[in-house]
């Protein structure tokens, strides 16, 4: 058996002032379907859109991963704010670390970007001594504060931003790590898209447990965690969403509606409700675990591909890639 | 006799380039989704074997965006140079392609995977 190798170890981050483009303001377009409320708000052109994350005044980041920025949108007013994350930068994930700042894998330079939730200053971490080139996929926190992320070029690590460490490993399989989530039961789960497979990590060790899904080759791309500590994931391949218990060690899947669906993105709400987006149809897709059933909310565009899928109580956001528009949907009040 | 010692030497030269390997760092960022071999099993993506010549959206084992498959439909062929413009920016050449990969601005980036995809 092959040695797994701890691949990184550094320190020391690279600050810049924050390089703001002209503020602009989002077009907003609103309508209904099902007794949701669908708002879309147009992003900055060329930013290709890819993951969104929600702050706690009501502002939503997006990563731009095609021209390097991450965007600050504002819904009450549609106000947009584009930080540059620097040279080369292209970023894939956010995440609102428990400072209020947003957290980037930031693929494009190989490190972790920091940018402040107030003075919007960028902060990097390069991942000094690990593979060129990380692929740098999914962020993640735990409750300790520390910050878990994946890297499709196989790897998985940690950093610690009181202390600055950061940790790389190689993950089984090569290539693939893909989503990654948190637990209320402060547990760790990744998935792997190449490699088809779940796996826990020992928050001390960083060695994943690796839990096989019952389909083969399904294609694991995101995984979310819901209120009981089960772990919901989008089957890419298979077109399906699987939920896991890790304390009865079950599996339950069920296929997306449609001919051929492609489930990429998946998000639980507080109400445990999972959300789904489905390429193949050109939606986001709700399905609520108690009745087994799904409810589609089709883009009015087409070629929208929502790659990823956040939230915060009584809202589901995402954002269409293809579009360059973030979208919203909550449920219509009486 | 002068002009057939250059001759050989650029004849050499030219092999010589012909034999350089390909890096094959280069297909890193690809090699989560895609194949270079038939026998690699299925993948998030299409396999890329014979991709030169071969129609867009031409593998028959892969379900194809919108946008691929209407290139498809306009006979559309992957050549070294739609590839090229394809990794430069995939969202503007196709836009809606599922593939969720970041320009590649660097040409000699683009060169290397060309020439792993080339053979050349």
């Amino acid at each position: 058996m092959r040695r797994r190798q701890l691949l990184a170890l550094s320190a020391g981050a690279l600050a810049a002032p924050a390089l703001i483009t002209k503020p602009a303001r989002a077009a907003v377009e609103t309508r209904e379907l099902n007794g949701y409320r669908i708002r879309t708000f147009s992003g900055p052109s060329g930013a290709g859109l890819h993951d969104v994350a929600c702050n706690a005044d009501g502002t939503v980041w997006a990563t731009g991963q095609r021209d390097g920025t991450l965007v600050l949108l504002d819904p009450r007013d549609g106000g947009l704010k584009a930080v540059k994350l620097g040279t080369g930068a292209s970023p894939h994930g956010v995440v609102v670390g428990p400072d209020g700042a947003a957290w980037v894998t930031e693929g494009g330079q190989n490190a972790i970007a920091r940018v402040d939730g107030k003075d919007h200053r960028v902060q990097i971490w390069k991942l000094n001594g690990g593979p060129s080139y990380a692929n740098l996929n999914t962020p993640v926190f735990d409750k300790q504060g520390v910050l878990w992320f994946t890297g499709q070029s196989g790897i998985i690590g940690r950093f610690d931003p009181k202390s600055e460490k950061m940790q790389v490993w190689e993950a089984p399989r090569g290539a693939g790590p893909y989503g990654i989530a948190a637990t209320p039961q402060n547990t760790v789960w990744y998935v792997s898209l190449a490699g088809n497979y779940l796996a826990e990590i020992d928050r001390t060790a960083g060695t994943p447990r690796l839990v096989e899904p019952p389909t083969p080759q399904q294609g694991a791309r995101r995984v979310w965690s819901d209120s009981q500590g089960r772990l919901w994931i989008s089957e890419w391949n298979s077109g399906q969403v699987s939920v896991h218990d890790p304390k009865a060690g079950n599996w339950k899947s069920w296929k997306l509606p449609g001919n051929r669906p492609r489930c990429y993105a998946v998000y639980v709400d507080e109400r445990d409700a999972v959300w789904l987006t489905d390429f193949a149809a050109d939606a986001i897709v709700r399905f609520d675990p108690k009745t087994e059933t799904f409810l589609s909310f089709p883009s009015d565009k087409s070629g929208c591909n929502v790659r990823q899928l956040a939230g915060r109580p009584g809202e589901t956001w995402g954002a269409e890639s293809g579009t360059t528009r973030i979208v919203a949907i909550d449920k219509l009040r009486a | 006799m002068r002009l057939l010692i250059i001759a050989a030497a650029l004849l050499a030269a030219a092999g010589a380039a012909r034999a350089q390997p390909c890096n094959t760092a280069a297909f890193e960022p690809c090699k989560a989704c895609h194949a270079l071999s038939l026998d690699a099993g299925q993948k998030p993506g299409p396999q890329l074997t014979g991709l030169i010549g071969r129609k867009v959206a031409g593998d028959p084992a892969f379900d194809y965006s919108p946008a691929l498959r209407a290139a498809r439909d306009k006979g559309e062929v992957w050549t070294k140079e739609r590839l090229d413009l394809f990794f430069s920016d995939p969202e503007a050449l196709y836009a809606g392609t599922w593939m969720g990969s970041p320009p590649i601005r660097d040409p000699q980036q683009r060169a290397d995977l060309l020439c792993l995809l080339t053979g050349q």
